[in-house]
């Protein structure tokens, strides 16, 4: 790649963006630079410079102006102010920057804030709050199954995915929905009481 | 004024299967402490963690989610190379990025490990400030480095430090990269440490054992990396920081900027982990928060800086790798003579942990014992504390020898170690344990399960230190609504201390822990100490108890009068004020404030000084059993069970929590975690979480804690620590497990695959290497 200066901080790219999206024509990609729905060739290019974004999180749409290389977890973090999903590995490995795309569970540290317009996003912050705690973060809470709290969110996150899909998983399904998440403390086996112990009251 | 007299009472203390009475002189003013005859309605209960609710809905502010108006983020810069001299840095490109708005560089003129601080920036975003530290151009003169310990201690090494130019150390001899053996540790009372005659000891042995044990550095890996939000209003400094300390926070940076420290305010409300590693200003191998407070008074804005996880990995301290050779001989029964511990551990920089804990104080009886400890230098991040710093690698080597030595003797490890302790606790220990892992479960012949998937079980001890903080103090305020506040100004890392004080202080006032709102992490408040060493609960908690005790000598001053009774004959229970000897007659709790002639009672009580207790030391007993692919190499433990005494347990919910969370992190050592170096480059293989592996969900196994009855005195809550001794034992149990399972012996951790393959090839018990 050109050398960044800061001259030139963006130097043109070898192949443009329109070229490198004809060529490669990812899909995922794609749906990220252009409006959503549409994957046409005609695709917009969208930056260097911030450019408005509507978000739809939590329920309520929200227009944030970033940066298209900003990542969702960001986008969220210092632009809505909502800082539940927590920044700690930026590479996907602990979950503990969890939230639900279209109801399933993403690591917002490795998606652009582009490629969630036109989707959903639910933050732990949209599960419920201190004073009407969700199933899953009443159980979290009677469970003890926390300590420090910083991969809480990300694992209230995964577990409430987890119990939408199956509401009844065996310990060897809690394990693997969970196995995504990093917990440095070691709470895991209160976790697990916990996904039982709100599974248990679905009924 | 002259000194008021200590008080004395006699307490039942110690097991409960087997009670002591204890005569202890707590000072005036002190509480008579809670024994084993005290009959507590709220402490030992089983309280939800207050701040719960706000951890699990994403409303909890850690120091990464503080943003303040106008406020710059901050990037650092670090040596690429790990040694060499600094020839020129050039932030001028960083600087002319628009959006950067200052920059610092260091005054070093050597690089001593990839990693070291160079340069920081601050920019209006965070990703302005990404792009500007990939800028700044660092030009090192590259010199000779070393970074693996067992070549550091060859003469040939190259030098980490100069002759005449190593860091204030111990005062220890040093040959090249090694300082040692080191003068005896001052930390703890209850070290035991060299003495008798080893050579002697070995004599009269009938087996002796020898063997070195290895482990590697191990990073802390906490997930809420290090970092600060630096904000400067004229000369004050407030400083969000994540932290295991915030007074001595507040103290480094008044002194980096001569300030009084009453302008320095230091505030960590939520923490996310720290293990050792936030017990610094900064970190052990960076000063980022004092760059960013200069960041901040050069910009006129708050400054954030937070390290990046590859940073954390590789700058914030770690565990030391250790190399130690332990000979330990014993009579024919059984009797322990002799434990010789020679340690040569990697301290990185900086001045390494110390090993020899375990073999000095595991085994008074035993007559004579030799500790050698040594420093080795290499080109790597500097080491730091890190949960009970040394005893895991020590008690590793230690109990894993004394396994291999029961087993040539032919006597059963737990009958082995019972012979040889005289712990009170400890030896209350190994029937619960057993029947708790089903010990009788375990192969007579190690490695005689059949088929290629073997099971097997071990065991092991640990131990720690009753360690604590005298300068501390609680403040409690009951307000005329009836609501209750309590402030302390230690910071709470994950082990519930909030919850703990309100349950200390409920216990005295009659209510219950969430009836009580508790403020922490504050230099605004009063003074608590930092919290390393298993110190938080037994330094701040008998300081809550008297405070709560004040307020509820005052309310029950109050309403006596009210109640027709004295105040001594009023019972504090259930949310009311009662004559104890007729219950029927109380007072709401609410009620009784609502006498107070004016808005608020403020209690503020310190510390007292400790007195007698049972043990200066903690024990600790693990059994595990595991599950031995010997075709694959792959280890998983299926089954920890923990035996533990911490005094007092405040809270039963969390104190288990917690000692099963100090159970996977030892399990997370023994079977995966390795730092691992660039031989070539001297930089980090893998400073993220993905190689570096930690266990995880899917990695994890039964737990079983058991929390043994039994106060300890010393202070009068009679509790004491609990963070480090529920880690010490677990790898040395763990490895003695995969002994009994396959019949092979390994020595060296992490347990990975490719080690016990070429274990089990080189003992031809199949595998490859």
């Amino acid at each position: 790649m050109p050398k960044r200066t800061p001259e030139n901080p963006n130097p043109p790219l070898p192949l443009s963006r329109r070229t490198f999206l004809k060529t490669v024509g990812v899909g995922a990609a794609a749906a990220g630079l252009v409006a959503p729905g549409a994957r046409t060739a005609d695709a917009a290019v969208l930056g260097p410079d911030a450019v408005p974004l509507p978000l739809k999180v939590n329920g309520a749409t929200h227009t944030v102006v970033v940066e298209p290389r900003v990542t969702l977890l960001r986008a969220l973090r210092n632009h809505l102010g909502l800082t539940g999903a927590k920044e700690v590995c930026e590479r996907g490995a602990c979950g503990a920057c969890t939230v639900l795309f279209d109801g399933e569970p993403v690591c917002a540290c490795l998606m652009l804030a582009v490629d969630a317009v036109g989707h959903e996003i639910v933050t732990v912050e949209g599960l419920g709050t201190p004073e009407r705690l969700s199933p899953v973060q009443a159980a979290f809470v009677e469970c003890d199954a926390l300590q420090c709290g910083f991969c809480t969110p990300g694992f209230v996150v995964a577990s409430t995915a987890l119990l939408a899909k199956n509401p009844k998983p065996n310990p060897e399904e809690i394990k693997a929905g969970l196995a995504g998440n990093l917990c440095r403390c070691g709470t895991y086996s209160r976790i697990f009481d916990a996904v039982r112990t709100a599974a248990g009251r679905r009924g | 004024m002259a000194e008021q007299q200590d008080q004395a009472f006699q307490v039942k203390v110690g097991p409960a299967e087997s009670p002591l009475t204890l005569t202890v002189h707590p000072a005036a003013g002190d509480l008579r402490p809670w024994d084993n005859d005290s009959r507590l309605r709220t402490v030992k209960g089983r309280h939800q963690r207050l701040e719960a609710p706000q951890k699990v809905t994403g409303s909890a502010k850690y120091t990464y989610d503080v943003s303040l108006p106008g406020m710059l983020w901050a990037k650092m810069v670090r040596a690429p190379i790990p040694a060499g001299r600094i020839l020129r840095i050039d932030t001028s490109g960083a600087e002319r990025l628009s959006g950067v708005k200052a920059v610092w560089t260091t005054d070093a003129k050597l690089v001593r490990f990839a990693g070291q601080d160079i340069a920081a920036v601050a920019a209006v975003s965070q990703e302005i400030a990404e792009d500007a530290a990939r800028l700044v151009e660092v030009q090192v003169e590259a010199t000779p480095f070393v970074t693996d310990l067992e070549e550091a201690m060859t003469p040939k090494a190259p030098l980490v430090y100069a002759e005449g130019q190593p860091p204030a150390l111990a005062k220890a001899p040093r040959q090249g990269n090694v300082v040692g053996p080191l003068p005896p540790p001052t930390l703890g009372g209850a070290r035991g440490g060299t003495r008798g005659d080893v050579e002697k000891g070995l004599a009269e042995a009938a087996t002796i054992h020898e063997a070195t044990y290895r482990l590697a550095v191990h990073t802390h890996a906490v997930l809420e990396t290090h970092g600060v939000v630096a904000h400067w209003e004229g000369d004050r400094l407030t400083a969000y920081a994540s932290t295991q300390g915030v007074f001595m926070v507040r103290a480094a940076l008044a002194e980096a900027f001569d300030l009084d420290r009453k302008k320095v305010r230091v505030i960590s409300e939520h923490m996310g982990g720290g293990f050792g590693s936030k017990l610094y200003p900064s970190a052990v191998g960076s000063a980022f928060a004092i760059v960013a407070c200069r960041l901040a008074r050069q910009t006129g804005a708050p400054v954030k800086l937070m390290l990046d996880r590859h940073e954390e990995q590789i700058c914030t301290g770690n565990a030391p790798g250790a190399q130690m050779t332990v000979r330990i001989g014993a009579t024919a029964d059984g009797t322990l003579t002799a434990i010789h511990h020679r340690a040569y551990t990697e301290g990185g920089i900086g001045q390494s942990a110390r090993t020899g804990g375990p073999a000095g104080s595991m085994y008074p009886e035993c007559p004579n014992v030799k500790i050698e400890e040594h420093d080795v230098f290499t080109n790597a991040g500097p080491t730091c504390a890190l949960r009970a710093p040394g005893h895991p690698q020590g008690a590793f080597a230690l109990e894993c020898a004394m396994d291999e030595l029961a087993h040539r003797l032919g006597i059963d490890p737990l009958e082995f170690r019972r012979k040889n302790d005289a712990h009170p606790f400890r030896k209350a220990y190994y029937d619960v344990g057993a029947k708790a892992i089903g010990w009788h479960r375990r192969n007579r012949v190690p490695g005689a399960t059949p088929g290629p998937k073997k099971r097997g079980i071990g065991m092991a001890h640990g131990n720690w230190y009753v360690l604590f903080r005298e300068a501390v103090a609680v403040e409690v305020r009951v307000h005329r609504d009836g609501s209750v506040e309590l402030f302390h100004g230690a910071q709470d890392l994950g082990t519930g201390i909030r919850t703990a004080l309100a349950a200390v202080a409920a216990e005295e006032l009659g209510l219950r822990p969430a009836d009580i709102t508790v403020h922490v992490g504050d230099t605004q408040y009063p003074p608590g100490g930092t919290s390393g060493g298993s110190t938080t609960t037994n330094s701040s908690a008998p300081a809550a108890r008297l405070a709560a005790h004040q307020a509820r000598t005052r309310l029950a001053a109050l309403v006596a009068p009210l109640l027709k009774a004295k105040p001594e004959e009023l019972d504090f229970v259930g949310g009311r004020i009662a004559v104890t000897a007729e219950p029927t007659r109380t007072v709401s709790f609410r009620e009784a404030a609502q006498k107070m002639p004016g808005e608020v009672i403020v209690c503020v009580a310190d510390r007292k000084k400790q007195f007698e207790a049972v043990r200066q030391d903690l024990a600790a007993t693990q059994f595990a059993e595991v599950e031995v692919d010997v075709e694959t190499g792959v280890i998983r433990v299926l089954k920890m069970v923990g035996v533990h005494n911490c005094g007092t347990p405040i809270n039963l919910l969390t104190a288990e929590n917690q000692l099963v969370g100090g159970q996977i992190q030892g399990a997370s050592w023994a079977l995966y975690e390795h730092r691992t170096l660039d031989r070539n480059l001297g930089t980090m293989v893998n400073p993220n979480l993905e190689a570096y592996k930690i266990l995880g969900p899917a990695d994890m196994f039964e737990a079983v804690p058991i929390l043994t009855e039994g106060t300890n005195a010393g202070n009068n809550t009679s509790a004491t620590g609990m963070a480090e001794p529920v880690f010490v034992p677990t790898l040395a149990a763990i490895a003695n497990a995969v002994f009994n399972a396959t019949g092979v012996r390994l020595r060296e951790l992490p347990m990975t695959p490719d080690r016990v393959l070429a274990a089990l090839a080189a003992a031809g018990k199949g595998g490859s290497p």
